[in-house]
């Protein structure tokens, strides 16, 4: 009896043993160095969304609103014809990223929101009363969530910010003006370091939410029944009744943001 | 061929019983017809169609890849554990199907260090603290109180509500919020402003246990079906 245990034992093992193991997921990225600290990729991300956030206040929302074009909070409602407003544009663009695989996170806030939802608390409180004073970045390492957060400052950058958050009936503030520090992004990832891919697809799938919110705003329009559609081609708010295309927007993104994003991610370590 | 002792007849028997039974009732319990028996309570409202396999997708490798990769998972000689049998379910299951843009508390949003103290009490973070699965129900919290967590400082410019907002919470009459908006904010209909308009609370329970809806029946996102979900794997 003791041989046919052995026997049988031999060939449990050599079953066990001759399928492998589940392939470690981590095996497609080994070899490949971590070169980027999570601090320099936030700021990279952070930087792209200053670009973005500035463009589509400024030449969109701002030049859009003289020629006669609607931006509102309830801008998804179906008895309401607008666009989003920037704090909502970067919730869309939040949200997609949150769709897609990317681990990444970004929230908005201020000591003086117009939505009381957004106010700060603890630790963000505390950090964001240190970015009104220097408006440098603040890191911390969230040991419930095992999240490295990063808040980067979120500056009145346009007349379209001060008036529209000063005149707004829910607002907890009334008296902003031009380069007020209004409030700060927050920003979270997993890993304290990422790969040059990994990197590119934080980016990738930052530009990504632009133009999946922006595509949302342009289906939005599609579906104005009483209001003048915009033109959409080439053309932006500034020359007229026009907006740009997703592709279009995004290019103008890339252009101004390019050389600074490019110059991190050309450096090798 | 090996010899069987006589007195060991018993026990060769009885494994080859036991392994036969093994194989029979793995071939027979892992078919969709069997599902109802395998799982560990009825699905949730409108959930009743779905089948295991929705939210509890295989998991990677063979069993004995499996059983090799957590063994040299739990000796140190590799990183990672892997999942046994199926992978484990995650918000990202339910989002799938139920995932909208106009979300009014998207889990996500409550990732957020600032609302690190209202998790403690609701962990928002994922559906099934409100919505656990197999209980044959729609909403499973102990007390509608959830929205003191975060709504504590909340006041209503030029307020509609016959009784305003700031009185409601200072008598701390939390369940009241319920009764006019639902928290997901998926239904079109017109928010009451009268209190004696608002939703009963009997209705309310009865649509969280299953029933029908108190809100609306014209719904602004409708989840996707079984079909409709496979499709979507499909593309």
């Amino acid at each position: 009896m003791k041989i046919i245990y052995k026997t049988l034992m031999l060939i449990g093992t050599t079953v066990l043993v001759s399928c492998g193991g589940v392939p470690e997921e981590k095996s497609a990225t080994k070899g490949t160095e971590n070169i980027f600290s999570v601090e320099e990729v936030l700021e990279m991300v952070a930087k792209e969304n200053d670009v973005t956030r500035t463009l589509y206040t400024k030449a969109i929302v701002g030049k859009g609103k003289s020629q006669g074009m609607k931006f509102d909070e309830d801008w998804r409602k179906d008895d309401v014809e607008a666009g989003p407003l920037p704090a909502l544009f970067l919730r869309g663009v939040a949200t997609s990223i949150r769709k897609s695989p990317i681990p990444l996170g970004l929230y908005l806030g201020s000591d003086f929101p117009v939505n009381a939802a957004n106010k700060f608390e603890g630790k963000q409180a505390d950090l964001f009363d240190k970015i009104k004073k220097d408006q440098k970045p603040q890191f911390f390492y969230d040991e419930d969530q095992k999240l490295h957060t990063a808040m980067f400052v979120d500056i009145a950058s346009a007349g379209a910010c001060v008036s529209c958050h000063n005149d707004h009936p829910q607002t907890t503030k009334s008296d902003w003006k031009l380069g007020d520090v209004m409030g700060a992004t927050t920003w979270q990832y997993p890993k304290d370091s990422l790969t040059y891919k990994e990197t590119v697809e934080v980016l990738n799938s930052y530009a990504k939410g632009t133009v999946d919110i922006y595509v949302e705003y342009l289906n939005e329009i599609e579906a104005f029944k009483e209001s003048e559609k915009p033109e959409i081609g080439n053309k932006w708010p500034a020359e007229g009744n026009y907006l740009p295309t997703a592709e279009v927007f995004l290019d103008s993104v890339k252009k101004i943001s390019s050389y600074e994003t490019m110059k991190h991610l050309m450096v090798t370590k | 061929m090996f010899k069987i002792s006589p007195l060991r007849k018993r026990q060769f028997f009885g494994s080859i019983i036991g392994v036969v039974l093994g194989g029979t009732m793995f071939y027979l319990l892992t078919l969709n017809s069997t599902d109802e028996y395998v799982s560990i309570g009825p699905m949730n409202t409108g959930h009743e169609d779905l089948s295991c396999f929705a939210c509890h997708a295989d998991a990677k490798g063979n069993l004995l890849q499996q059983v090799q990769s957590n063994i040299s998972y739990a000796v140190g000689a590799r990183e990672e554990g892997v999942d046994f049998g199926t992978q484990d379910v995650t918000v990202d299951n339910c989002l799938q199907c139920h995932d909208r843009p106009n979300d009014r508390h998207p889990t996500y949003r409550f990732s957020e260090p600032r609302f690190k103290e209202a998790v403690k009490h609701i962990d928002a973070t994922t559906c099934i603290t409100c919505h656990t699965e197999h209980k044959e129900e729609r909403v499973s919290v102990a007390s509608v109180n959830y929205c003191m967590n975060c709504h504590q400082d909340l006041e209503i410019e030029n307020d509609p509500l016959d009784k305003s907002h700031k009185e409601l919470i200072s008598k701390e009459s939390w369940s009241t919020c319920i009764q006019c908006h639902d928290f997901h904010g998926n239904h079109k209909y017109d928010v009451p402003k009268k209190m004696s308009d608002t939703i009963p609370m009997e209705a309310i329970q009865n649509y969280f246990d299953g029933g029908g809806d108190p809100y609306s029946q014209d719904k602004k996102y409708i989840a996707l079906s079984l079909e409709g979900w496979l499709k979507t794997l499909d593309k």
